[in-house]
């Protein structure tokens, strides 16, 4: 009797645990949805919401549920941050984060935590002294400030956990990007490719704040953690130490291939997917040879930093082509079989579609007119770079497209899988360019070049594209009058949201782009927008407005747009823009009503 | 060696002996014209006293013939001179085979001058003092960073211009290892006397050592008043001009110095390369040539002392 | 008395003559005093008890033409253009427009770039000599037009930017607020 009792127990504990089980997964699940913990949404930066409230039939009635002014007048591209209860925001310098209580009526203020970074960082921040959000993970906030620290944060009460001085403004190096929390590390990278800054990423024990491990982006294989696992899909990338041979001299110490951009995390393949940015300066004359590994992606080991796989985009790169954009993790069906791939809108103008077990290239088609690259010979994985538009001393090279800021920047793109269409906001800018020689002087800007932007074909400034990624065509875009410098959301009810630089807050039809409902907010939109379920249920839209970043240099500080090459180009091409908007920051949520 | 008839390489050597060609041909044809001028002169009158119209027609018949082979020699000497110069303009433009390219770039005062190499981490910059190998053609690729200016060394080769926005190519070969100096031969400005060029012509095997040891980063301070000299130069004014490699000076509008002290002189060829002169160099380069870019550094004696120090022992 | 007087005609001559043998001179190497006396720089406009504010010595170099272009290169070489673009500003405010944050007299220009500035603008003193720095206050002035148009630079052989220094209007100076600096 007592052995018949005995084995009834453990099999009625496991179905107990079972049960458990499933109920807390569906919790966690439905927890998730009631959060975004990072800016990008999740791991694969798909930045697509689960939440299906708010549909084409009715964000006709979306309004503004609350408010929030940051008090800060430079350009606002964070992501906020949203756990069960509490909205968090980091302001452009002097980062501030702000935590919001979602949980009562107008969302207050909850505490707000200082980093006070050093006011001298806003002389080395090349495109406006932006932050691009923080990263929440296991009751802790993480971000960065402008002078080269990470910061963690009791998510709780905003006490200081620790903090690390990554950077060193003496030499130009900032820090802008939102951190990728995998693993208990906390992925961080430098800003600075503008300033002769050598490029890298760390990783901070989330616990302790120690760094884990650092790979950098040019330099000996011992310091960009290449080793025996680096197995590169393309024969240009296989060698040795050619982070230091495709540099003339001692170039490579003031190469950039900065990591600025966003990260994007695979947890099957246990990979991270990150870019490199620009080669340092932008005069090409000054280094010859392919200039790993800037403007390429990098596959590594989160636990080690080991690098398994580097492709990069735009060898010896002249035209200011970071690789820092977004590679969104997707598993498409290509030639009949599922394939583990990445989808990459790279700065040159070209959609990449990347095997992400090897560094593939399947296919990388254009999605806005380019005329500095003819195609991608897929074979060697090398740009077709036309001559005419190769940057050269001495000469004026004109109607080079995509400009320098390339046919998409740093405003990421979102996934839907339900559309399976790609989100992208974007331009269509073109650009007159001089490169004359660098002076590499310490801690000032290392650059090289003289530049008019100008609108491309059709002298519509900006575009929002659906990408069919399979497909590799457009299947809708919206023209827009000014460069789209905010982020996309999708969300499953099936509506996108982006902003534009005038302050329009926009809902689409993810299917067919048709303009369902706009906002118009107090100042141009460059933020992220995200979408989350409140403590009350409903599902609510959040971004920032807050004109500024690099395209909106001529409002953020107050430039003179007689001078066309102001802001490194954008002042003759943006003189309009002061017009149409003026500075303010202010964090704007909507919902039903 | 500095002089365009007594040459050191087959290319000044194919210039001079064109320009004595002409010389000679020239004086010749000089003499006679001067010689039958005189003799025309004095002859005048004796034709004034000729009579008849049959001794006119005569002489006008002689002077007919005189006149056609005058020309007819002027025609074969003017197509033998177009001729020479032809083959030799053809030997001269003639790129070489598989040559050393050497890029470099006018400034004024001085000579910017870079290595190529199919090997990025190859390539070597310098300036003021140029080393080829001899025996071997060197393809220099000339350009300038303002104003027009022309590389000469006259025992090596003839004149090339370098022209902001523009390259132009040059070749040379030394014969015999030596050191021959030249200049600009364009008029660029207040110094543009003093913008000499100091050219160093090795065996094979000497030249490879030389690449070998200027591709090296500069070389560490050993004493305590290198090091002196080091901070001294990295704190002030020079890191925003100049380039030491190994250093964080990597400044490129002034000539690199990270082999300073393996060249035997410095202000573009004008001055030795001494550590008084250094000294009085960096203190007050306008009284040596006024209307250089660089500016006069006033430093305390010490620092001035270390700093010499330690350009002296990049080697 | 008229111009077809011969005294007259001969002083105006003269007169042009100096004027442009100044214009032209180029001074490689001057002694300078080692640093601005402190109580000509002013910021402020206002000075209790009605006193006027102190004279300001005349600044040499701004009509000079070689000063003028010499800071033209050193603007260049020296990155100021990194920041400052061609005087439209990008990480550096602008230059080139009428809002000056911290004054606009040769003395002020001085001080910013020696000193540097609390919001990111380096401390160059120790790095450029002090002669180059007053070249480079000079071409800056000439930026904002405040330089005679006679020894304003002219048109560079450079991608068009902008309207050469000689064509620029010259402005009114006026006295603008620091960036805020909320907490």
């Amino acid at each position: 009797m007592h052995a018949g009792r005995q084995r009834r127990l453990p099999r009625v504990t496991a179905l107990l645990a079972i049960l458990f089980a499933i109920v807390s997964v569906t919790a966690l699940a439905e927890d998730r949805d009631a959060q975004w913990p990072m800016p990008a949404g999740d791991f694969a930066n798909t930045r697509f919401s689960r939440l299906e409230e708010v549909t084409p039939a009715n964000v006709g009635s979306l309004k503004l549920s609350f408010s929030f002014s940051t008090g800060l007048l430079r350009g606002h591209e964070a992501a906020p941050i949203v756990t069960t209860d509490t909205m968090y925001i980091v302001t452009p310098y002097p980062n501030v984060l702000f935590a919001l209580a979602l949980d009562k009526p107008g969302a207050p203020l909850k505490w707000k935590y200082e980093p006070k970074p050093r006011a001298s960082s806003q002389g080395v921040a090349c495109c406006d002294t932006v932050n691009r959000g923080a990263a929440y993970d296991a009751g802790r906030i993480f971000f960065n400030t402008l002078d080269g620290q990470t910061v963690a944060v009791d998510a709780n009460d905003g006490h200081e956990l620790w903090r690390a001085q990554l950077g060193d403004i003496t030499h130009g190096e900032s820090m802008t990007m939102a951190p990728l929390v995998v693993k208990d590390k906390v992925l961080v990278g430098n800003s600075g490719g503008e300033f002769g800054v050598r490029g890298w990423l760390t990783a901070l024990d989330a616990r302790t704040g120690h760094q884990v491990w650092r790979a950098y982006s040019t330099g000996p294989d011992s310091e960009v953690l290449i080793g025996k696992d680096f197995k590169p899909f393309y024969s240009q990338e296989r060698g040795t130490d050619l982070g230091v041979k495709s540099w003339p001299g001692d170039a490579w110490k003031r190469g950039g291939g900065t990591v600025w951009g966003w990260i994007s995390y695979d947890p099957g393949l246990n990979l991270i997917f990150y870019g490199t940015a620009n080669p340092g300066p932008w005069n090409p004359e000054q280094r010859p040879g392919d200039n790993k590994w800037t403007a390429g992606v990098f596959a590594r080991d989160p636990d080690t930093g080991a690098a398994k796989w580097f492709y990069q985009y735009n060898p010896h790169d002249s035209n200011d082509y970071d690789g820092v954009n977004e590679n969104v993790v997707i598993d498409l069906e290509i030639g009949g079989r599922m394939r583990k791939v990445f989808a990459h809108p790279d700065r040159n103008g070209y959609l990449y579609v990347v095997d992400r077990e090897t560094g593939e290239v399947l296919s990388a088609t254009p999605f806005v007119n380019v005329n500095t690259i003819s195609s991608i010979d897929l074979k060697t994985g090398r740009p077709n770079r036309v001559q005419d538009k190769e940057p050269v001393v001495g000469r004026v090279i004109r109607n080079m497209c995509p400009h320098a800021g390339g046919g998409k920047d740093w405003q990421p793109s979102a996934w839907s899988p339900i559309t399976r269409l790609l989100y992208i906001p974007h331009q269509n800018l073109c650009q007159d360019e001089e490169v004359v020689p660098a002076n590499y002087i310490a801690g000032t800007p290392y650059v090289g070049a003289n530049v008019k932007m100008h609108a491309g074909e059709g002298g519509h400034r900006g575009l929002f594209t659906a990408w069919d990624v399979a497909a590799g065509r457009a299947v809708w875009q919206i023209k827009e009058n000014f460069p789209v410098w905010s982020g996309a959301l999708a969300t499953a009810g099936g509506v996108v949201f982006y902003g534009t630089m005038e302050g329009w807050f926009k809902a689409v039809d993810a299917r067919t782009g048709k303009l369902l409902w706009q906002f118009k907010a107090g100042s141009g939109i460059i933020g992220q927008p995200i979408s989350y379920r409140g403590p009350d249920g409903k599902q609510y839209i959040a971004v920032l407005s807050g004109v500024g970043g690099w395209a909106g240099g001529i409002v953020a500080g107050n430039l003179d747009a007689r001078d066309v090459s102001a802001g490194n180009g954008w002042g003759g091409l943006m003189s309009d823009l002061p017009d149409n908007t003026r500075q303010g920051g202010m964090l704007y949520v909507f919902a039903l009503p | 060696m500095h002089s365009a008839i007594n040459t050191a390489g087959p290319r000044a050597h194919e210039i001079a002996e064109l320009m004595t060609l002409f010389t000679a041909v020239c004086a010749v044809v000089y003499l006679i014209v001067i010689g039958v001028l005189i003799w025309a002169l004095l002859r005048k009158r004796a034709r004034a006293r000729l009579a008849s119209e049959a001794e006119r027609e005569i002489a006008d018949r002689k002077a007919r013939h005189v006149i056609t082979w005058a020309t007819a020699l002027t025609v074969l000497i003017l197509i033998t001179l177009g001729l020479s110069d032809f083959f030799v303009q053809r030997s001269l433009f003639t790129p070489p085979k598989d040559p050393l390219r050497v890029l470099i770039t006018g400034h004024q005062y001085w000579w910017e001058i870079e290595y190529d190499h199919p090997d990025p981490s190859q390539r070597l910059r310098t300036a003021n003092e140029l080393h080829i190998p001899t025996g071997k053609p060197v393809e220099l690729v000339l350009t300038s960073r303002d104003v027009i200016h022309s590389f000469w060394l006259p025992s090596i080769s003839g004149k090339k211009d370098l022209i902001p926005g523009r390259v132009n190519t040059e070749v040379l070969i030394a014969d015999k290892p030596g050191l021959y100096t030249g200049q600009c031969a364009e008029f660029c400005g207040l110094q543009h006397a003093k913008m000499r060029l100091v050219l160093h012509a090795d065996s094979p095997e000497d030249f490879e050592k030389w690449r070998q040891q200027q591709l090296q980063p500069g070389r560490e301070p050993a004493t305590d008043t290198e090091r002196r000299g080091r901070t001294v130069f990295t704190s002030t004014s020079c890191v925003l001009c100049h380039s030491v490699q190994g250093t964080d000076a990597s400044a490129t509008v002034g000539p690199d110095l990270t082999h300073i002290a393996s060249r035997g002189t410095i202000a573009a060829g004008t001055l030795p390369n001494t550590p008084d002169n250094l000294a009085a160099w960096i203190l007050a380069p306008h009284r040596m040539k006024p209307g250089v870019q660089m500016p006069a550094t006033p430093l305390p004696p010490d620092d001035l002392g270390a700093l010499t120090k330690y350009l002296a022992s990049l080697q | 008395m008229s111009l077809r007087c011969p005294e007259v005609t001969l002083a105006v001559l003269l007169f042009a003559a100096l004027a442009g043998c100044h214009r032209e001179e180029r001074r490689f190497s001057e002694s300078l005093p080692a640093s601005t006396p402190l109580d000509s720089v002013v910021q402020s406009d206002i000075r209790p008890g009605g006193t006027p504010l102190p004279h300001q010595p005349d600044f040499i170099y701004e009509t000079n033409a070689y000063a003028v272009s010499q800071g033209k290169q050193l603007y260049e070489w020296f990155n100021c253009k990194g920041c400052h673009a061609d005087g439209g500003g990008a990480i550096g405010p602008a230059l080139m427009d009428d809002q000056w944050i911290y004054g606009d007299s040769p003395q002020n220009l001085y001080a910013t770039i020696v000193e540097g500035r609390p919001n990111g603008m380096p401390s160059f003193g120790g790095k450029i000599p002090p002669q180059q720095i007053w070249q480079i206050v000079a071409y800056v002035r000439s930026l904002a037009g405040q330089v005679r148009k006679d020894v304003d630079t002219s048109r560079a052989d450079h991608l068009f930017t902008r309207k050469s220094e000689q064509s620029m209007a010259s402005t009114e100076p006026r006295a603008s607020s620091p960036p805020p600096q909320p907490q």
